[in-house]
């Protein structure tokens, strides 16, 4: 890989050596770093890897309050020189640790909205296994027209297909229902509009509606929905598998045949862990922007880390901002301004 | 700076971010309705002129913006003093 990515370490958990340390994983793989944090804690540990540059920014504001107000009055921020760094086209792409808020904040005012774009979305790869669902949006908007969900649909398969390794992808519409009449005015529009710009699509396939509790049955690669129902539908599913891992743990400790039968379970149970490892698809992917940010959970390992820069790395060294754009293009869903379209109205007789 | 200028580095960033040919802008040109412009547009437009130029802009004020001209006046007011 021959891109570059700028990294904002200061909202981990462990702290920012951790993310320093996920980056010298990722520059294994020929992907170039810039590490914005406090230097002291960073340059220990990259200390005489290739292809990693430490800019010494201490100033955090991962925990803000107020992100956008956080954003507009701290230019020092780590976050702030990352977005910045971005915009110069000092890198590609950007990851930044465990601060959503502020890294679409950042990235809305800095690295700006992709051309054509309504709105920036924020699309995660649930570990269902088996099937990887690429939930979008889930929760960069709280309101979101028909036209917005149409793009968040283009943008999550472009992700599927450049990051996320699927070849022509399955898109699917969150709703209460299969029958493209069910669901808000909203829904059934968007419903509508998908089924018309992919009927023709050689790189997409719309396979329409599908119900919550399709989303864990892996019944699509990417599923659209706006990002007041996604972040709830995500927060669900979080709750639901952290409680039921959690009574399963309990009760395989409840008496010595239970913890025999534990300890039979654990090679088997080990591989689904493996394969339902939050920290595999490397995090949320902050799409439509005009370079690819990635935000990795805060309390993630260096192998999380290291997935985030190397999935932002393949996004940008697979121009996932020049792919969206194209596919809109050609479906005729880009974001017009009314006195461009008279013109080219205008222009077509 | 003077109006002039400033109202070329205001039509010069709308009609790249808006995809629009700049001399198509003129004082008259409503943001919203003719130009399809959004709240995001705005405060991109704001956060560029407090970056590159050191003008900040009231948000009270901003929301009333409606035409290119308004929105051209609005940031003459605030030029910063250059005394």
């Amino acid at each position: 890989m021959s891109s570059t990515v700028a990294v904002d370490t200061t909202g981990a958990d462990l702290g920012p050596a951790e993310v320093a340390h996920g980056a010298v994983l990722a520059a294994a793989h020929g992907i170039r770093v810039r590490l914005y944090g406090p230097a002291a804690e960073l340059s220990p540990v990259v200390a005489g890897v290739a292809g990693i540059e430490v800019v010494d920014a201490p100033i955090s504001i991962a925990k803000a309050a107020d992100p956008a107000a956080a954003v507009q009055s701290t230019p020092d921020a780590s976050i702030v020189q990352v977005a910045r760094a971005v915009a110069a086209g000092e890198a590609d792409a950007f990851v930044v640790a465990g601060a959503t808020g502020p890294a679409l904040a950042a990235g809305l005012l800095h690295v700006r909205r992709a051309k054509g774009i309504h709105r920036p979305a924020l699309a995660l790869p649930l570990p269902v296994p088996g099937r990887p669902v690429t939930l979008v949006d889930v929760g960069a908007n709280v309101e979101s027209r028909p036209d917005h969900l149409v793009q968040f649909a283009f943008m999550g398969a472009a992700l599927a297909r450049t990051v996320l390794g699927v070849d022509r992808p399955q898109v699917a519409l969150l709703s209460n229902g299969e029958e493209p009449s069910k669901g808000t005015p909203d829904v059934v529009a968007t419903h509508r509009l998908l089924a018309e710009r992919l009927a023709d699509s050689t790189h997409v396939e719309f396979v329409g509606n599908v119900e919550g509790t399709d989303l864990t049955a892996g019944v699509a690669d990417v599923v659209v929905t706006d990002g007041f129902t996604g972040n709830i539908t995500l927060k669900l599913v979080e709750g639901v598998s952290q409680t039921v891992v959690g009574e399963i743990r309990k009760a395989a400790r409840t008496n010595p045949v239970a913890m025999l039968g534990g300890l039979l379970l654990k090679p088997a149970l080990g591989r689904f862990r493996d394969e339902i490892d939050p920290e595999g698809p490397g995090g949320a992917y902050m799409l439509g922007l005009r370079a690819l940010g990635v935000v990795p959970h805060g309390r993630f390992t260096r192998n999380g880390f290291e997935q985030a820069i190397v999935r932002a790395a393949r996004g940008a060294d697979g121009a996932l901002t020049d792919v969206v754009h194209r596919d809109l293009q050609e479906a005729g869903a880009l974001r017009r301004s009314p006195m461009a379209a008279a013109t080219a109205d205008a222009a077509a007789g | 700076m003077t109006r002039d200028e400033v109202s070329d580095i205001v039509r010069r960033h709308l009609a790249d971010e808006l995809e629009v040919d700049a001399a198509d802008i003129t004082d008259a040109t409503r943001l919203r309705d003719d130009l399809g412009a959004d709240s995001m547009d705005l405060m991109i437009l704001g956060q560029e002129l407090k970056d590159v130029h050191g003008i900040t802009l009231p948000e009270e004020e901003a929301v009333q913006v409606v035409t290119v001209g308004d929105a051209v006046d609005l940031v003459v007011r605030h030029l910063p003093s250059t005394t």
